[in-house]
């Protein structure tokens, strides 16, 4: 079907800076794959070298087997050539067209009958309940609208790839989950392979069935959601997945070492190799007394932030600020002395290199 | 070997991609372009001022393409320097002074009147006030001839002579009329640049000074001025350059009496003296004019900082007039008389008069609009009827059409190439040569185009006297406006939609025509519009280009008032400001730009 494969893919920017940093990375057909990272970390070039908007300074980029670039070849299949669609972050919608010329577009320049296009439009536009509105210009719809006449515009060609640019990050928050909704929907119909770029890692990991971390130009880990949150490959990915973030407790910092030093027990063998650890908040349980658990330490209760589903804690351990997430509402007052505790598998061991240690 | 053919393959894949994405090469073949018309002219003219050309090596005995310092010398140090250079540039720095301490204050009074107070009609007022400053700046000079001209210069007498006074000659000509035309014409950028300056700035920053405790006096010293400050620079620098840059009036009023500035003393060194010294003479204006642009750009960056903290969401509090109502509104009105109405009308009115200023109803005659002969002029016929006028309105509907046509496709494209190819050398390239024509004041701009064009040049024939070298010259000289509107025009509309229909399958000249082009429509519209009327007033790019079978409207106007053919001359330039109206009022009604606001060219 549809399988792209990136091969020591690089880019760079000017002289000096480096987008994307030999990446490998191979996308099954018809999985729907998120490229997550903050800003700035290269996914953006990534998704727009796939597309053939950017040209890669080095590698391969192979579409189910059939070159579309490689550096040593001299090979580079134009966009207009790839069939692929890509969905803009701001949509790119043409103000000039109504909705059913931005949507026909496509199809026009594949040379499709007029009647078959006109068919095909309405059949799209039903597919994202927004047939009422062909006749609008892009100016005359809301942001949830243009967005999926964005999507519209992509599918209407019936592409086997999917690039989607952050397409939900101008919407608010209520349209976002609708079209979260609608995105895994229109994946389960159309079963064409899908790349999301997003630094939502709520999306990521509600829509994907792998993810991909990006760091710097370069991935970290490519994993299903589950095992990034449960496994996370490395100290960068364990902070950066999840909210509130991981607690870390490090050898190396002044305050935090007295924690770090009460959990080496735990890990008898691993005792020289453990740089950080980590807890994530709701692994973090609280009780008024020292608890029964195989670890637990002292802390001062700060103060509580009530989501209304649950309740974040903020704690103070020495001169130090850490989180707990609570699904009942504390009984303690801020200022009163807490026991924290958690059990040994939930705990995180990183590497001075800061790899994950597999503890069992 | 193995290097070699990849080298190979990788350019025969470019040259494969060439249709899908042609900007590169387009980028390179525009640079290329611009490089030899702009850059090469400037540079010949640089050369011209130390090397001997074909028509000194006659008079001096060098031969010609000889290295020589003989037109610097001339200039700058000779016995005939004073008369040819620096009498012209010390009168040039005065009666630019003289104008700034004119239409300076009367722009900010009538700023101030419109913007910060409740002065009746304001709106009215504002738009008319814009009105001198879309017509053209000589328009003045010529109104002033027919009315103060006396015996001095030849052909038919003056309106007050005919009614019995003679004026003076420093009434009639030089220093006094060439400051007051010039100023009549300029003090409108004063208005918009301080108008612009008071509508930004926020009424609360007085306020808040007020509740301090600041006095009025205060409240303008520490508050306003400060704040003021680079409309005033700006206002300055602009009518500097614009004098600097403006032909008709300093030759219309000068000549007479001798009484030359920069501009008319190159047109005469290159017309009956030595072009060496011209060039030298170009050079300087070329220098003074990029210190001016360097200066504001400089004041500009300077200012910067605190000129967009009013933003759009400040106040303007307007302040009651009062008892001063009726003194205000009868000041506008003499202003917008003496700006508008007396000069134009004089325009007209000469044109019905067999002898103007006598008013007498046998003297009244529809001969210079209708006639089929003329018995004052023998030879001439009217407006409507009269070859020269009617050749020089199609050589000048063709020129600044074709020019205008060329310049807005050249903007656009410039346009294209710096937003496709940020941060390339190309880009920036680009930028900087499109916009050096802006530098450079008309005169000095024509005299490099001559001296680079007017001999063959390779493949190129010798340009001089063609209809194309006009369009050239034209069409480069307002790129840097139009290039600045197509890079503006090109970044706000992004990459995206174009990038979409790339991915939607579409190539290059689809794109084109299906998606930029028609995003573009307006402001491509208003980038061949602007020019256009800029065009058909320009006299100062074209006075030395234009050659008896190439007279463009505004030339034909100086070729008339050489021979005292008053209301042919006049007929002709309320015709060209007949047509600049039109042209203005359908281009703000087709694409809602409003002239005043979007177009600040400089001489």
């Amino acid at each position: 079907m549809a399988e792209i494969v990136l091969k020591n893919i690089r880019k760079t920017f000017g002289t000096s800076v480096v987008a994307v940093d030999n990446l490998n990375l191979t996308i099954q057909s018809g999985s729907f794959v998120s490229l997550l990272g903050p800003s700035g970390c290269g996914k953006t070039t990534t998704l727009r070298m796939i597309a053939g908007l950017d040209t890669p300074d080095g590698g391969e980029l192979y579409l189910d087997g059939k070159l579309l670039f490689s550096e040593s070849e001299g090979c580079m299949v134009p966009t207009e050539k790839r069939g692929m669609g890509l969905v803009f972050q701001n949509y790119a919608l043409w103000p000039h067209m109504t909705v059913a010329q931005n949507v026909s577009f496509g199809l026009e320049m594949r040379g499709m009958p007029k009647e078959a296009r006109r068919k095909r439009v309405q059949e799209v536009l039903e597919l994202l309940h927004i047939d009422t509105l062909q006749n609008r210009y892009p100016s005359e719809l809301s942001g949830g609208q243009q967005q999926r006449v964005a999507l519209a515009r992509m599918i209407a060609i019936n592409p086997d790839v999917l690039l989607l640019d952050e397409p939900l990050s101008n919407l608010d928050a209520k349209l976002r989950l609708e079209m979260r909704t609608e995105l895994k929907r229109l994946h389960q119909t159309l079963r064409n392979t899908i790349l999301y770029v997003t630094h939502d890692q709520l999306e990521a990991m509600t829509l994907s069935t792998h993810v991909a971390v990006m760091h710097n130009g370069r991935i970290l880990q490519y994993a299903p959601p589950l095992t990034i949150y449960r496994s996370p490959a490395d100290l960068t990915v364990a902070a950066f997945v999840g909210s509130p973030p991981m607690n870390f407790f490090s050898r190396s910092e002044n305050e935090g070492s007295d924690v770090f030093r009460s959990f080496l027990p735990l890990f008898p063998g691993l005792a020289e190799r453990v740089h950080t650890v980590g807890v994530r908040p709701e692994d973090l349980y609280l009780s008024p007394m020292p608890p029964l658990d195989p670890w637990s330490y002292p802390a001062i209760f700060e103060t509580v932030l009530p989501t209304g589903s649950d309740w974040i804690v903020s704690l103070r351990v020495h001169k130090r600020t850490i989180f707990s997430v609570l699904r009942e509402e504390p009984r303690i007052k801020p200022g009163e002395q807490v026991w924290i505790s958690t059990r040994t598998e939930k705990i995180h061991l990183f590497d001075a290199q800061q790899k994950r240690i597999e503890s069992l | 070997m193995e290097g070699q053919g990849m080298r190979i393959r990788r350019l025969v894949n470019e040259f494969r991609l060439l249709p899908y994405d042609p900007t590169k090469a387009i980028g390179f073949l525009l640079c290329a372009a611009l490089a030899y018309l702009i850059l090469a002219p400037v540079l010949a003219l640089l050369l011209d001022t130390v090397r001997v050309n074909l028509r000194d090596s006659a008079t001096i005995g060098i031969p010609t393409g000889t290295f020589t310092t003989y037109f610097l010398r001339r200039t700058f140090l000779s016995r005939v320097s004073e008369v040819l250079f620096w009498k012209p540039f010390w009168r040039t720095l005065f009666v630019a002074g003289s104008v700034c301490g004119i239409a300076i204050p009367m722009g900010a009074l009538f700023a101030w009147l419109v913007v910060r107070t409740d002065l009746p009609g304001s709106k009215l007022v504002s738009r008319l006030m814009v009105v001198p400053y879309m017509i053209p700046s000589w328009t003045f000079a010529v109104a002033w001839i027919s009315v103060f001209k006396n015996r001095r210069i030849g052909g038919l007498a003056g309106m007050l002579e005919t009614m019995g006074f003679v004026p003076p000659d420093w009434i009639a000509y030089g220093a006094l009329p060439i400051i007051v035309c010039e100023s009549l014409h300029v003090y409108p950028f004063a208005f918009l640049l301080f108008g612009n300056a008071l509508r930004s700035m926020d009424s609360q920053l007085e306020e808040s000074a007020r509740v301090l405790g600041a006095s009025s006096f205060a409240i303008s010293r520490r508050i306003v001025l400060p704040l003021l400050k680079p409309a005033l620079l700006s206002s300055f620098l602009l009518t500097f350059s614009r004098v600097l840059g403006s032909f008709g009036t300093p030759y219309i009023l000068g000549s007479g009496v001798k009484y030359y500035l920069l501009p008319t003393a190159l047109y005469n060194s290159y017309k009956v003296g030595s072009p060496g010294v011209a060039a030298v003479i170009a050079c300087v204006t070329v220098l003074i004019g990029v210190s001016l642009v360097a200066l504001d750009m400089f004041f500009v960056r300077e200012y910067r900082r605190f000129i967009t903290l009013g933003g759009k969401g400040a106040m303007v509090r307007r302040r009651p007039l009062g008892a001063l109502t009726l003194p205000a509104l009868f000041l506008t009105l003499i202003s917008l008389c003496l700006t508008i109405l007396i000069p134009l009308g004089t325009l007209v009115l000469t044109t019905f008069m067999h002898r103007p200023g006598l008013f007498t109803v046998e003297n009244f005659t529809l001969d210079y609009w209708m006639g089929t002969s003329i018995p004052a002029m023998v030879g001439q016929k009217g407006f409507f009827f009269n070859p020269d006028i009617l050749r020089s309105l199609k050589n000048s509907v063709w020129i600044a059409g074709s020019a205008s046509l060329l310049c807005g496709f050249l903007g656009m494209l410039v346009g294209y190439i710096v937003v496709r190819l940020p941060k390339s050398r190309v880009a920036a390239y680009l930028r900087q040569v499109s916009f050096l024509p802006y530098l450079v004041p008309s005169i000095g701009f024509a005299a490099a185009s001559l001296s680079f064009f007017a001999v063959p040049r390779g493949p190129i024939p010798s340009l001089y006297g063609s209809m194309f070298l006009l369009v050239l010259v034209m069409s480069l000289k307002y790129l840097p406006f139009a290039s600045r509107s197509g890079i503006t025009a090109m970044t706000q509309m992004g990459n995206e939609p174009e990038e979409a229909a790339r991915v939607c399958g579409a190539g290059w000249l689809r794109r084109m025509g299906r998606i930029v082009l028609p995003l573009q429509k307006h402001a491509l519209l208003t980038g061949i519009l602007l020019p256009l009327i800029s065009g058909m007033k320009e006299q100062s790019l074209v006075i030395m280009l234009a050659t008896p079978g190439t007279e463009l409207m505004t030339t034909q106007v100086l070729r008339f008032i050489d021979y005292g053919y008053t209301q042919l001359s006049n007929a002709t330039v309320v015709g060209i400001v007949g047509i600049i109206f039109i042209l203005t009022l359908s281009m703000e009604r087709l694409t809602g730009a409003n002239l005043a606001s979007g177009f600040a060219s400089r001489g």
